[in-house]
């Protein structure tokens, strides 16, 4: 049987509504196109156009049906986050405590008025991560063990606000932290004439930056995916 | 009969599709053929949204899905019912056979149900 385009066309309006999920896409193209193809093989011998449409209404609205993938995608990417909180603050703790041991081992020796400086940053520092832990393992906790629901409803809303406000959060304090130690290490590293020293505090500063930047683009990907899942079910009145 | 509206099914759609796949592994054409058949073909719900039932549910790790390829060639998605979801499955039957005969007790009004608890 000739191909009409009908099922292409569907397909791919399909897919560019997930758009913003490219390995969700690709999957949902390919599964829904075999469906289609072989819901037509399976008909009645005949106009190809007219077996096409029928495939394609019997299987349903794509924008009700892309709003459900979007759920399943937003779902799973705010677990990840969620993991990804955890690891990010763990990453940031081992960074510090590795710099702060090698300081002790190399007795790196502050001047007295870097040590006045550094007693207030220390203390922000302290209590930046320590809110950005507990407030993690919370946003962790609030999604870890949610499983996907079915439709939009406002009960999931209200929680993946309440994970998303506690990601934010734990970003802003980790930030925070992460400057802190910039500064701290900036301060050591001023005082030093440049050695082979250096390399240690350097290298955890950079670990700590990027798990700042892990944890911004995942919190990210999830504001975006949030406003996705809500547009796409705003239009297929689903939720 | 008169097929089932949408909107009746969607909150039994998991268990359906988990039904319909504890006769074996199958792909989501096969998956949406086995409901229509085993139910008299009295489910009027769009196939499409069988697919995102299916996601969903290997998202729960009651499904695992691999991509194979079918005899004309294109990429196939296959889906087998995990041993997670043959216990799900099992509650399912026994809490719907709780719901049911309490319902028919109700709506025949032939015999009181009884409260196994």
């Amino acid at each position: 049987m000739e191909e009409s385009g009908v099922i292409s066309g569907y397909v791919e309006s399909l897919a560019g509504k997930l758009a913003f999920d490219r390995s969700l896409a690709r999957c949902v193209r390919q599964e829904v196109e075999d469906h289609l193809r072989e819901a037509v093989a399976a008909g009645p011998e005949g106009n190809a156009l007219e077996a096409e449409r029928r495939a394609v209404a019997n299987f349903g609205d794509p924008e009700a049906i892309a709003a459900q993938f979007a759920l399943l995608s937003l779902a799973r990417q705010s677990r990840k986050a969620g993991v990804a909180v955890v690891l990010v603050i763990g990453g940031v703790f081992f960074a510090m405590k590795a710099r702060i041991a090698w300081f002790a081992l190399t007795q790196w020796v502050l001047s007295e008025e870097a040590r006045a400086v550094s007693a207030y940053v220390v203390a922000i520092d302290r209590y930046a991560f320590w809110l950005s832990a507990v407030v993690g393992l919370a946003a962790w906790v609030t999604i870890s063990r949610r499983r996907a629901p079915a439709a939009l409803h406002p009960s999931y809303r209200g929680q993946l606000r309440r994970f998303f406000l506690l990601c934010a959060i734990a970003a802003g304090g980790l930030l925070a932290s992460v400057i802190c130690d910039g500064v701290l290490s900036a301060i050591r590293l001023v005082e030093t004439e440049l050695s082979a020293d250096f390399l240690v505090p350097v290298f955890s500063m950079a670990i700590e930056v990027a798990c700042a930047a892990v944890l911004v683009f995942h919190i990210r990907c999830v504001a975006r995916r949030m406003a996705s899942t809500a547009a796409l079910a705003r239009t297929a009145h689903f939720g | 009969m008169p097929a089932m509206e949408g909107e009746m099914l969607k909150g039994h759609l998991d268990m359906i599709v988990l039904a319909a796949l504890s006769a074996g592994p199958a792909h989501g054409y096969a998956v949406i053929e086995q409901i229509k058949r085993r139910s008299g073909q009295a489910f009027d719900l769009p196939e499409g949204t069988v697919y995102p039932a299916l996601h969903r549910l290997e998202q729960a790790g009651f499904l695992a899905g691999r991509w194979t390829t079918a005899e004309n060639g294109r990429r196939r998605r296959v889906y087998t019912l995990t041993k997670r979801g043959s216990r799900a499955l099992a509650d399912q039957r026994a809490v719907w056979k709780q719901f049911s005969d309490a319902i028919g007790g109700l709506l025949g009004g032939t015999r009181p149900w009884k409260n196994p608890a």
